[in-house]
Parts: structure tokens; sequence; C-alpha cells
């Protein structure tokens, strides 16, 4: 089995540098799984022309290949034959049934959490200004209007919650307003779920358009004491 | 010429059990269904009780529970209600489909009420009455709906609150039954109706959108209904289909590759034996 230990072991080897080190290469992301098929199929590919250059590792490559499914001198390896000719025939009976098979399961859904918001209402500034009076204030306003949903202890616990999906932002959660400036919850507030984008899914979220009940002011005072309520700071250009 | 004669070497079970753990452990099991993601409605084997909340067929549907919430989106809004979830049956005889909705309820009155809400054509429409989406072009909702003194079901439309309306022809047939602190409200409708623009249309196997509401109609001290109009108990969207008829054909498409697969598996040790005898 000579020939075939170096694939195997390129092939092993690609599959952990893709899977465990380009992730942790600084500026890089992990791949998909698709992607590091892809990048093994090649390699598998390069091998194989590699070897049929010449009949001489043709022979290296592909005799142990061929010893190994007639199952020629194997000795302790005919078990590893006989697992190899069950699974493959298994596994192309289950691709085959997955592929054919309508599924079941309700339609996926990809809702963005926090959609782009409109050019209007990106980079404001919050014009009250932030005294102690203010967030009080704010905090007053959020326990009459935001706490049934999104809770007294901003978590989005609130007892009115329950039944909603996508459920009411937590935002003691440091991936919601610690994420996003001031302008952007202003936009949020003031128009609510039905203010979404398609990306958004606007007709499943039961935030209100507070902009027909609340003043700009008031809004801008009840993101001062959310930020408060909740140990977090908006996020900045700095 | 060699020849192998011995039928079951040891090797072969060894590996026949390799086989199936390396199978088992990639994943290759049966999924499970999502707890309470969608209603689905299986074939009825008889009948549909369209008109009987406590029939015994309702047994063989399987049942989904849906958190329930005060609607508080538009105003009026509610902050506290009765009912804080809704369980749902539903069947169809490939004609007709029938719901069942399910839940607790202290008293009777006769203001109790209880609705379906579906999508209509391909349009989306909010959860909340189909009100007007901003960035996207809403389509109406069609409501079901059920009073208990009035003992029948409305057919409606709506396209943001304040704009519900009766339908002019009424699909819907809608009767309720309390016993010991419980509801039980069966809805039913043709599958199909010649009202595509104003009826939801069900095809089975198709999935499409369905929300809840609940009034409780008690009265407080000075007589006021405490749940009333948009004051009520709503469910976010979830999802419905009528199960189609079953389908085998995907596992006969399987099995004819796997048997496939077996002869050129056959076929190619035949041929590579033979070049090694050569």
């Amino acid at each position: 089995m000579g020939a075939l230990t170096k694939p195997v072991i390129l092939l092993v080897t690609v599959y952990l540098f893709l899977k465990f080190v380009v992730p942790n290469i600084p500026g890089s992301a992990p791949l998909p799984a698709s992607l590091i098929f892809l990048y093994l199929m090649l390699v598998t590919a390069g091998i194989v022309i590699f070897f049929t250059m010449s009949s001489e590792s043709k022979e290296a490559f592909w005799g142990p290949i061929q010893r190994f499914l007639t199952g020629e001198n194997l000795g302790a390896l005919s078990s590893a034959r006989y697992a190899v000719l069950i699974v493959f025939p298994l596994l192309v009976g289950w691709q085959t049934f997955g592929s054919t098979a309508v599924s079941d399961a309700p339609p996926a859904e990809n809702r963005t959490i926090h959609p782009a918001p409109p050019g209007e209402y990106t980079g404001l500034s919050n014009p009250v200004s932030k005294t102690p009076e203010n967030i009080m204030q704010g905090k007053g306003f959020y326990a009459a209007f935001c706490s049934p949903c999104h809770g007294g202890n901003f978590d989005g616990k609130g007892p009115a919650a329950r039944g909603f999906n996508p459920p009411p932002a937590n935002f003691a959660d440091p991936t919601t307003i610690a994420m996003l400036q001031e302008s952007y919850l202003f936009w949020r507030i003031k128009k609510g779920g039905v203010g979404l984008p398609i990306e958004g899914m606007p007709w499943k979220s039961a935030m209100p358009r507070w902009e027909v009940e609340l003043p700009d002011e008031w809004i801008w005072k009840i993101i001062m004491g959310e930020y408060d309520g909740a140990h977090q700071s908006p996020r900045t250009w700095e | 010429m060699r020849r192998v004669t011995e039928r079951h070497r040891p090797g072969f079970w060894i590996g026949a059990a390799g086989a199936m753990v390396a199978l088992l452990s990639a994943g290759v099991t049966p999924g499970f269904a999502q707890q309470s993601v969608a209603v689905r409605a299986v074939l009825a084997k008889g009948a549909l009780p369209t008109d009987d909340p406590n029939a015994a067929i309702w047994d063989t549907a399987p049942q989904a529970s849906f958190p329930m919430s005060p609607q508080v989106h538009w105003q009026n809004r509610i902050q506290e209600v009765t009912v804080k979830d809704v369980k749902v049956r539903a069947l169809h005889d490939g004609n007709q489909v029938a719901f069942l909705l399910e839940y607790a309820d202290p008293t009777e009155d006769p203001d109790d009420a209880a609705a379906l809400e579906f999508m209509v054509g391909d349009k989306k429409a909010h959860f909340a009455h189909g009100q007007p989406m901003m960035q996207v072009e809403g389509g109406p909702v069609n409501i079901w709906y059920w009073k208990n003194k009035d003992k029948k079901g409305v057919d409606m439309n709506a396209m943001g609150f304040g704009t519900l309306k009766v339908q002019p022809h009424q699909d819907v047939k809608a009767s309720g039954a309390f016993s010991s602190g419980t509801w039980k409200i069966v809805f039913s409708r043709p599958l199909a109706t010649e009202h595509a623009e104003e009826d939801t249309q069900i095809i089975p196997g198709n999935f499409i959108n369905v929300a809840f509401a609940v009034w409780d109609g008690r009265k407080d001290g000075s007589g006021e209904l405490v749940e009333k109009g948009s004051q009520k108990a709503v469910s976010s969207w979830w999802y419905f289909r009528a199960e189609p008829p079953p389908d085998y054909s995907p596992y006969l498409y399987a099995v004819l590759a796997v048997g496939l697969a077996v002869g050129f598996q056959f076929v190619l040790i035949r041929k590579l034996k033979k070049g090694q005898e050569a």
C-alpha cells in the first residue's frame, strides 16, 4: 500500500489545514464545508493526474486499489474491503433517497436581524443631552412602553413576549444594541416592525410603529434609558 | 485459477458491522419532527368532523401548540390576556379541511371568540391584521372568525387594523364546545374556493402561513368587555400544510440505486479479476 500512503497523508493534511489552520489566519474565516470538499476534489484530481503520468507510477497507484477491490492477498484488510463494498451501495441509495424525497420540513427562513437602515437614519446623533434626569425619564418611558415585551431587566423576557417569533430583542446581549448606533435604534423604534426591509421579514415583527404615538424627543430619551439600563454603550465610529 | 469458495468469511461480518457503524455515525438517522412550527392536516380516515369538536377522529391528527401574546403592535393594545397557548389539530379529506382549536379559559362567556388568519395569494401580509408595511408591498389576510353567541363561522378580509370586512361569499363553517374550562372550536372550509383574491387556497403538500387569535369574553366590574376588537391574544405566523397522499417512489428509487451500485461493483471487480488473471 506504499504508493497510496502519500496521497492519503496529503489529503488528510490539506483537510486539516483548511479546517483548522486557515480559520486562524488573521483576517480569515471558517471555510464552508462545500468549499473544503471542492478543494479536496481538486487535490484528488491532481493526485490522479500525477500518478497516471508514467506507466510505473500508474501501476504503483492503481495496483493497491485493484488488489484491495479484488480482495487478493488482503489478510487483515479484508474486513475493510467488505465494509467498503457494503457502505458504497448504501450511500448511493441514501443519496438517491435524499434527492428524490420531497422535504416535509417547513421552508427555511433566513431573516436578517439588523438590516441596513434607510439613508436618512444613518449617523444621526442624539439631540437630547445625557443628563441623569433625561436618562431617568427615558427609563420611565421604557417601563411604560417597551418593558411589556423587552422586559424590566432589558433581557427581552417581558410578560407579553412569549408568543412572538422573532422574540423581542435582548438589550443585555452584546450582539444587539451594543453593536448598533443610536440612530439605528431611533429608526427601529420610530418605524417598528412594519418599517423593516424585506430581508428583515417585516410581516413577522410585533414591534409597534412608535412614531404614531410618541414624539421624537421621547424616543431619544428611551434610547438613553435603554443603554443605561442594559449596561451597554452605543457603537461609535472611533 | 483462484476460486473463492468460502461463503461467510469472518472478515465479511466484521466489515458489515463496521459499515453499519460508519453509516450511523455519519448521521444517517431519521430526522425528528420539529416541535410546533407547523400544523399538519393529515388525511382523514373517515368522515371529516366539520361540526364536532369532540369527535374521536381528532385523536388521529397530530397536535401542535403555539404560545400566545397580548396584541401590542397597534393601538388599542392590551398588556395581559387570558389565553397563553393554543393547541391546534387539523384534518383534510382532499376536498375539505377542518381545524380544531383548543385552549384553556376558566369561564364560558357569550363573547368568547377565536380566529384563524392566513395570507392570501403570493404577497406577504403582516401578522397583525395585515398591517401595511413601508418597504414591502403586502397583501390582505383572510380571517376565519367564530364567536360563541353567534354559533357560526365568518369569512373575512383585512389589510390593516380598521379595515376588517365580511366577505359577500361565506365559505367557512365553525362551531365550539365548552367543557370544564376548555374551549374546543372547529373551523372548516373547502381546500380551494373560487375567490383566490380573498380566500387562502390550500394545496396539499404546500406550506402556507397561519396565525391564531383568541378573545376571552369576560366582563370587568363595570360590565365592560376586557378583551375586544384589537385587544386580544395573538400568535405569530406559523406554518400549515395539508399533507399530500403518501409517495413511496423515493424508497423504490433508493432500492434501484442500491441494486445498480451493487451491480456496478460486481462488474468492476469481475473485470479487475479477469485483468489480473490475464
